[in-house]
């Protein structure tokens, strides 16, 4: 085995480290530990000079282990990693001891704060000896995709790849494309028509060359990874086997029921209807009572379902919008009516949407705020001899009076919420859900689009829910990031994954049942555990749960965890000393 | 209690002078800046919530309009310019309308031909009793080279004529202010107990006379307060002289300057004239915005004042410059002015708000007073 030769770098990182931590004293201090040839300070590590410095020290002093001291790895972990490349090393021989975050930025006293420094990158030397080389992985993408849902968000990303010459599957659970949208009569804030718009693109997607549409279907189970998926889809009594690259998730959401909400009556008082029911009402043209009259008083209730802790804690994003178009709508329909909007509060919020209320605002619309919370408006009916068939009840927030409305319609802005077998498509996609049971998306802020899982992406409301041009981005973006690795041909997996010494395990599954990926699978041939390592991201649960320790975790093995304990501790002790 | 909202009410306000309905988002910016807000009596967003809603109950009940005497301050800096300060100025036109039981205010405020109509068919009344009682225009000319007006018009008949205008009025206003009384305090419930009524009596005439809150409203180089309490004394003489004092006051001698009866004439018709040309080049002018939106009751207010002092002044002048026919007609010219403006802008208009306003305040402190002795007691019972 070739000599271990250490380079530690010691980090000031301007005055952010070197305040708090003497740095001269740690680089001091560590060159004597054992296999450590050089130990340096410098200003900036990640500066081109500092990269530079250690480049040239790697070759001067045939190093083969790089340990640096510095920030968080999650912010310089690659720059170095890019760093020992360059000087013909293997990126992973190197490690990262954080004496920013967990030291400078945390500790007031000096001296303290210079031995845990110590106590840190003592560890990450004692660890990088045990460091092997890790060679990059790549898989092959099979150009073909699997879209599922066939609402706006999906029927969007299927045109726009399949217009690029790949194939598309389109798996639809309903007889009817177009989703959500197929059932809504106009689209805020420019009352446009929506049915214009989707029934364009379904007729384009009926007839595209590049894409199947399964209908009536849903989705059973799916197996492989990114770039090698197959699924049976079971179609009109005939099975097909379907290979793809990558998937769309675009299920969307449905809307919510509130019949569980007593003070609305939804379900007894008759004229009490839905917001997707008067949708209906005016895709057929007519906006009647139940017994067939107009209403000279329509009321609007915002937020049925959801900011409330009793049914959903969020906000449904487009019901406040929606209610402003249907104010618009009424006004022009009867326009004599009194409309009252009793809302909690109004989010008008992105592009003409907040123009729409106030325009919306200036048509004698009477605007009343509830507390959403804890205090709901009550309908009920009115009495024989009052004027209007129902009143509501509520305790009006900006005057603090008790009011009541009259109403001969009312609209419940009902809130979105996740489709009913959502767990079940989570599960066989391989995609977390939030708490909420939308489909989490890898990073909230920086990746929306993608999953914690490689080649799905989750696009539209099944992500949460959003307008139609927001859904309509993210399924293009989606494309894209689909696009890219199929033009690649290949597309570079995790190399720090589980493997399985066959010798040891004993093959009592418990590893498959902890894995979160579902990347374990059981050979029952040899009664052993198998890793596919193109969907293992290398958390480590598996490692840990594993009773006979055959599951080993690359750049994650017990001899590197252990001995970094070691020389933590062993530093640690002069620390309890003082 | 439970109120049905009302969308009509905008209606009804908008004819009264409300400019913009919609606007208002209720920032409380408006309470805010206001310089008298006070948390029971005044307080602007609230009030524009219930005239927005159309709560009749609650507005009537509502004594914030007349806690506001209008610097505009709200207007001025309101983020949405919805004008809380004209609200404020409908709603007193809205309140006149409902304390009058009569209906005439409503009918005059919304129906401009109906104003019109009452205005000049009183000013032909009075000319018409001139012209059917026919009285003696008598050329000659006194000692000292004054008009015999005592003989155009003899005091005795003036005086008739004087109380009882002044007891037709006094009886609408008085009913009125019961009725204001009945829609703030019973109505709604208020205890109070009868010694408060007593302790804060002094509150109404003190209010009446200094009208000491309306000095706050004085910012920024504003001098409202000073212009309006000139008007307000000048004309307040002036109808104590006419009224109380007239056999003092139309007389045929000509006193030297410095006789009271003059000196206070001269003050009543000065602080009057002052007021006035403040007010009529700032209606004009709309350079602040108190005077940017004129209602026509507002301008009939000040013309019909106007006219009446200056021929008022102009009488003066023609009876001690021995000019007979001059000041007969301009007698009758006056009285045919000032009959409809009082009978008419006092418990129907505009001026009604000489009565309203410290009757408001007083109701407040009766309402604060009150409070504050329950709270006393409660705590003294908790104590004990």
């Amino acid at each position: 085995m070739e000599e271990i030769r250490i380079g530690v770098y010691i980090c000031w990182c301007g005055t952010n480290i070197a305040k708090m931590v003497d740095v001269e004293d740690v680089a001091r201090e560590l060159s004597e530990m054992p296999d450590v040839v050089i130990a340096k300070d410098y200003k900036y590590m990640c500066s081109d000079p500092g990269q530079d410095l250690i480049i040239k020290d790697i070759k001067k002093h045939n190093l083969n282990r790089i340990v640096v001291s510095a920030c968080s790895p999650r912010i310089h972990e690659l720059t170095f990693r890019r760093t020992l490349e360059n000087a013909g090393l293997n990126p992973y021989m190197f490690q990262m001891a954080n004496i920013r975050e967990q030291v400078s930025w945390v500790h007031d006293d000096r001296i303290k704060a210079t031995k845990k420094a110590k106590a840190l990158v003592a560890a990450a030397i004692n660890r990088i000896k045990w460091h092997e080389s890790l060679d990059k992985r790549t898989v092959s993408i099979n150009p073909s995709t699997l879209v599922i849902g066939g609402g706006i968000a999906g029927i969007t990303a299927a045109l726009e790849l399949a217009d690029t010459g790949s194939q598309v599957f389109l798996v639809e659970k309903e007889r009817k494309l177009g989703g959500n949208m197929a059932k809504i009569d106009l689209t805020f804030p420019y009352l446009n028509s929506a049915q214009q718009i989707i029934n364009e693109k379904i007729d384009r997607i009926e007839h595209h060359p590049n894409i199947r549409i399964f209908r009536n279907t849903v989705i059973d189970e799916i197996f492989g990874y990114i770039g090698n998926f197959n699924s049976t889809i079971g179609q009109n009594g005939t099975e097909a086997e379907l290979k793809f690259g990558n998937i769309i998730v675009a299920t969307g959401l449905k809307s919510f029921d509130p019949s569980g909400i007593k003070n609305y009556g939804y379900g007894k008082l008759p004229d009490v209807i839905t917001s997707l029911e008067f949708e209906q009402m005016l895709l057929n043209g007519k906006i009647l009572t139940k017994e067939g009259k107009e209403p000279a008083n329509v009321a609007i209730i915002h937020c049925v379902g959801s900011r409330n802790s009793d049914e959903h804690e969020y906000c449904s994003r487009t019901c406040c919008m929606s209610a402003l178009k249907y104010a618009n709508q009424l006004r022009s329909a009867i326009p004599e009516v009194n409309i009252y909007q009793a809302y909690a509060d109004m989010r008008a919020f992105g592009k003409g949407c907040e123009e729409l209320y106030c325009s919306t605002s200036r048509k004698d619309v009477m605007f009343l705020m509830f507390d959403q919370q804890k205090d709901l408006p009550v309908i009920m009916e009115a009495k024989a001899d009052d004027s209007c068939k129902m009143v509501i009840e509520m305790n009006e927030k900006l005057s603090g009076e008790r009011i009541e409305i009259p109403a001969d319609l009312v609209i419940l802005m009902v809130g979105l919420e996740a489709q009913d077998d959502a767990k079940e498509l989570a599960r066989s996609v391989g995609i977390s859900m939030c708490g909420n049971s939308f489909f989490m998306e890898k990073h909230p802020k920086l990746d929306p689009v993608a999953t914690t899982t490689s080649g799905v992406y989750v696009v539209g409301n099944c992500q949460a829910p959003k307008e139609i041009p927001d859904a309509i981005s993210q399924a293009k973006a989606a494309t894209a990031r689909i696009m890219a690795t199929i033009k690649q041909g290949e597309v570079e997996v995790e190399v720090i994954t589980a493997e399985v010494n066959e010798d040891i395990c004993c093959g009592c599954k418990t590893c498959i049942q902890v894995c979160p990926y579902t990347a374990i699978t059981f050979d029952e041939n040899n009664s052993v555990s198998v890793v596919n390592e193109a969907i293992c991201k290398g958390c480590g649960t598996c490692g840990s749960a594993c009773p006979t320790g055959a599951i080993r975790s690359r750049h994650f093995t017990d001899n590197q965890i252990l001995s970094q304990i070691k020389g933590l501790m062993s530093k640690s002790l002069e620390l309890n000393e003082l | 209690m439970i109120q049905r909202v009302n969308p009509n009410l905008k209606k009804d306000l908008l004819k009264l002078g409300v400019k913009d309905w919609n606007e208002c988002f209720h920032c409380g910016n408006c309470t805010a800046i206001c310089q008298l807000t006070e948390e029971d009596s005044l307080n602007p967003r609230k009030v524009f919530r219930q005239a927005q809603l159309g709560l009749k109950t609650s507005l009537q009940a509502n004594i914030s309009p007349w806690m506001c005497y209008y610097c505009g301050e709200c207007s001025d800096t309101c983020p949405r310019d919805a004008n809380p300060g004209e609200l404020m100025m409908s709603l007193r036109r809205y309140l006149t309308s409902i304390y009058d039981w009569t209906g005439l205010s409503r009918l005059f405020y919304t129906n401009k031909f109906m104003e019109f109509a009452a205005i000049l068919g009183l000013a032909t009344i009075v000319i018409l009793l001139f012209a059917i009682w026919g009285p003696p225009l008598d050329p000659t000319l006194t000692s000292e080279g004054g008009v015999k007006i005592n003989s155009f018009a003899p005091i005795k008949w003036i005086e008739l004529g004087d109380w009882s205008m002044a007891v037709v009025v006094a009886a609408l206003l008085i009913s009125n202010i019961l009725n204001m009384f009945y829609k703030v305090i019973i109505k709604p419930g208020v205890k109070i107990p009868l010694s408060v009524y007593a302790t804060e009596l002094w509150k109404l005439p003190a209010h009446f006379a200094t009208q000491a809150k309306f000095r706050k409203c004085d910012t920024k180089g504003k001098y409202y307060w000073g212009a309006h309490w000139m008007m307000m004394t000048g004309y307040t003489i002036m109808f104590i002289l006419i009224v109380v004092f007239l056999p003092e006051f139309q007389v045929e001698e000509i006193y030297d300057w410095w006789h009271w009866q003059r000196l206070l004439g001269y003050y009543s018709t000065f602080g009057l004239l002052f007021g006035l040309i403040y007010v009529i080049i700032g209606r004009i002018k709309q350079n602040n915005q108190i005077f940017k939106f004129s209602h026509l009751s507002d301008w009939l207010f000040v013309i019909m004042l106007f006219m009446t002092t200056v021929s008022g002044i102009m009488l003066h002048l023609f009876r001690i410059n021995g000019m007979p026919y001059a000041t007969y007609y301009t007698y009758i010219a006056h009285i045919a002015i000032l009959i409809p403006m009082i009978c008419i802008e006092v418990p129907f208009s505009k001026w009604s708000h000489l009565a309203y306003r410290p009757f408001a305040i007083y109701f407040a402190s009766l309402k604060k007073a009150a409070s504050e002795k329950q709270y006393k007691t409660g705590l003294a019972a908790e104590i004990a």
